[in-house]
């Protein structure tokens, strides 16, 4: 199964706009919302280039998946890792940007068969959005986060299941099952469940025993992964991702996001940078 | 509006006559950081527009005899100021190149310069040959620039381009096959005397030279003590790369008279009239591209409504 360039997702503009709003939605993530000059419209596992303009301008935009877009409100949700996410929190609302933006190949509309979404981290707005999109009640949503503090619990409706891998209590009254996603997903769907086709979105350990699980159980798997771009539209082959099939490269920005699990080769992913 | 400075020697915003062509404008983009001139044709912005639009040039992605998968990742790295980058000459290598984006860029009107690289002086002489025999009719087909200057392959590279007498062989082995077409030579600001490397590829038959390649730089990860690209060192770019571009550009335009072509920093026409300044015929645009594919256009627009 192949993530495809969806005919439905409109090519991408550079757009201008402005920071409309920036808030904490947990303990850990934010959320921005942009004001762009012109409608956008977006396929959920598509992502943006987004980059202050002017002289806060960062030598790169950033990559940050779309969560959710109204006329020309455009939502992200992102965590402050380093200095560039943290100049975005720190912008301020009226902070000119500029966006490209929709970018990548989308997590695909699905079929019959029931998906079984594993979002971690900053892995959660793609797969948040395609539950908004497309999700049924025969799907199954994990989200997974360190402490559960860290979940951003109100876009996070009574649909999904939660995982900490330390829990901090249960506040709001809702369950939080002690450990990672993947776990709590082979915890309610244990050998012998009905098939699932896996959406999974988050680091590459996630990713990782996301594409496991699915390949001990003979599913089909989907996995959008991150890796530092430069360009983000395909020029620069900063962004690269080991290849299945041979000793290639496949670049996380247009050939991805969204790869099918088997397309990847997991024995080359992230182990040889270290050399 | 910027106002065209009246101190300029020459008129930047007609057409470049540049060897036995004439290229249609004088910004390009850079090798490398506008992949084959291939993506980016779909994107637009509020006001319309493409990515292409009043380019003199694209110059591909550097090719090489056979193809090349790259360096592990991560390959790119931003710094306070710039870019440390450590793709390792990925590319599709020449036949495919040849076969199948030479074309597309012919039907589409691209204006190119094909970037080629090889290991041997004999190499870059039968890249030059089977172009020039596959691309014969490619009307937008301006020129190649050769690339002697990659800091980021283990064999040839930056040594292998800082050597006048190996420069002016590369040159002299290209030019034999490229009648009718630009050649310029893209050299490496790695080395004491840049304007000597300019003077070696005049002397092989270079209708001009192209300055600056990246520095060589790298940044340290201070949670492990670690370089943070995986092959330690990499190419420095962007706009810390400026002064430095600008300072080769002149020191070849001084001592050589040669024509050349600026890179190294260009995000803005300002930028693109300080090369103009100090005797640049054209200038290219590399990591702004990266960071917005309508740079380079922006400057050519820019420029064409400077009165
Ligand atoms: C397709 C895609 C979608 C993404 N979506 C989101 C999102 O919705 N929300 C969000 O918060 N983040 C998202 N990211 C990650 C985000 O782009 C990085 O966190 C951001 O670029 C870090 O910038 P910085 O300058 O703050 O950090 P830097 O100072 O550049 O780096 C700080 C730390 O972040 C890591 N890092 C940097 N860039 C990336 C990257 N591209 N991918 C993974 N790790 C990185 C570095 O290894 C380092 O540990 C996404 C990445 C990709 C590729
Ligand atoms: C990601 C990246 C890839 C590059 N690849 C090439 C290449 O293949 N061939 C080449 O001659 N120069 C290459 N360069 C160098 C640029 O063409 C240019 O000389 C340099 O980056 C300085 O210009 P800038 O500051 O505008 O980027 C590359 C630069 C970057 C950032």
């Amino acid at each position: 199964m192949n993530p495809s360039a969806d005919a439905t997702a409109p090519p991408a503009r550079r757009l201008r706009g402005t920071i409309a709003d920036e808030t904490a939605v947990s303990s850990s993530m934010r959320r921005l919302d942009l004001e762009l000059e012109e409608p956008v419209a977006f396929q959920p596992g598509q992502f943006c280039m987004l980059n202050l303009a002017g002289e806060r301008a960062l030598v790169f935009g950033r990559p940050f998946s779309l969560l959710a877009a109204s006329g020309r409100r455009l939502s992200l949700l992102y965590k402050v890792v380093g200095r560039g996410t943290a100049r975005l929190r720190d912008a301020g609302a009226g902070a000119p940007v500029t966006c490209l933006t929709p970018l990548g190949r989308p997590f695909p509309a699905p079929d019959e068969r029931p998906r079984l979404l594993l979002a971690g981290g900053v892995g959660l707005p793609p797969l948040i959005a395609w539950a908004e999109r497309w999700g049924r009640p025969r799907d199954l949503r994990c989200a997974g986060g360190r402490d559960g503090d860290d979940l951003p619990r109100g876009l996070l409706g009574p649909g999904w299941r939660l995982s900490a891998d330390r829990p901090a209590g249960e506040p709001g009254g809702r369950a939080v099952f002690a450990g990672n996603v993947v776990e709590l997903a082979r915890s309610l769907l244990p050998a012998g469940a009905p098939a699932h086709v896996v959406l999974a979105c988050g680091p590459l350990p996630l990713l990782r025993a996301a594409a496991g699980l699915a390949d001990e159980r003979g599913w089909d798997c989907l996995v959008s992964v991150e890796e530092r771009m430069g360009c983000g539209y395909g020029v620069c082959r900063g962004c690269v991702v080991p290849r299945a099939g041979d000793d290639g490269y496949a670049t996380a920005c247009k050939d991805g996001p969204v790869f099918d699990a088997r397309a990847l080769d997991w024995a080359r992913f992230g182990g040889e940078g270290a050399a | 509006m910027t106002k065209l400075p009246d101190w300029l020697a020459f008129d930047p915003r007609g057409p470049l006559r540049l060897g036995p062509r004439t290229f249609p404008g004088r910004i390009w983009t850079a090798s490398g950081c506008f992949g084959y001139g291939l993506d980016g044709a779909d994107l637009g912005t509020a006001g319309g527009g493409s990515p292409f639009d009043g380019l003199g040039a694209v110059v591909t992605k550097t090719v090489t005899p056979q193809a090349r998968r790259g360096n592990p990742p991560p390959r790119l790295w931003e710094t306070a100021h710039g870019a440390l980058n450590s793709i390792g000459l990925e590319n599709v290598g020449l036949a495919r190149f040849a076969d199948e984006i030479v074309p597309v860029l012919e039907a589409r009107g691209v204006p190119f310069v094909a970037s080629l690289a090889a290991t041997r002086p004999e190499e870059f002489g039968d890249l030059a040959r089977r172009l020039a025999a596959a691309a014969a009719g490619a009307a937008h087909w301006h020129g190649v620039e050769l690339n002697l200057s990659c800091p980021n392959v283990a064999e040839g590279g930056v040594d292998f381009g800082r050597d006048p007498e190996t420069v002016e062989r590369c040159v002299a082995a290209a030019r034999e096959h490229l009648a009718g077409r630009a050649l310029l030579a893209k050299l490496t600001p790695n080395v004491g005397s840049i304007a000597r490397l300019a003077a070696a590829a005049a002397r092989g038959g270079a209708d001009g030279v192209t300055a600056i390649n990246t520095l060589i730089g790298m940044d340290v990860d201070l949670r492990t003590g670690e370089p943070v690209l995986p092959r330690r060192r990499g190419g420095y770019s962007g706009p810390a790369l400026l002064p430095v571009a600008l300072a080769r550009v002149d020191e070849i335009v001084q001592e050589t008279g040669l024509p050349v072509v600026g890179v190294g920093g260009v995000a803005t026409l300002e930028d693109a009239l300080k090369f103009f300044a100090v005797g640049a015929v054209a200038v290219q645009v590399g990591t702004a591209q990266m960071s917005d594919p309508f740079a380079a256009a922006a400057v050519a627009a820019a420029l064409a409504a400077a009165g």
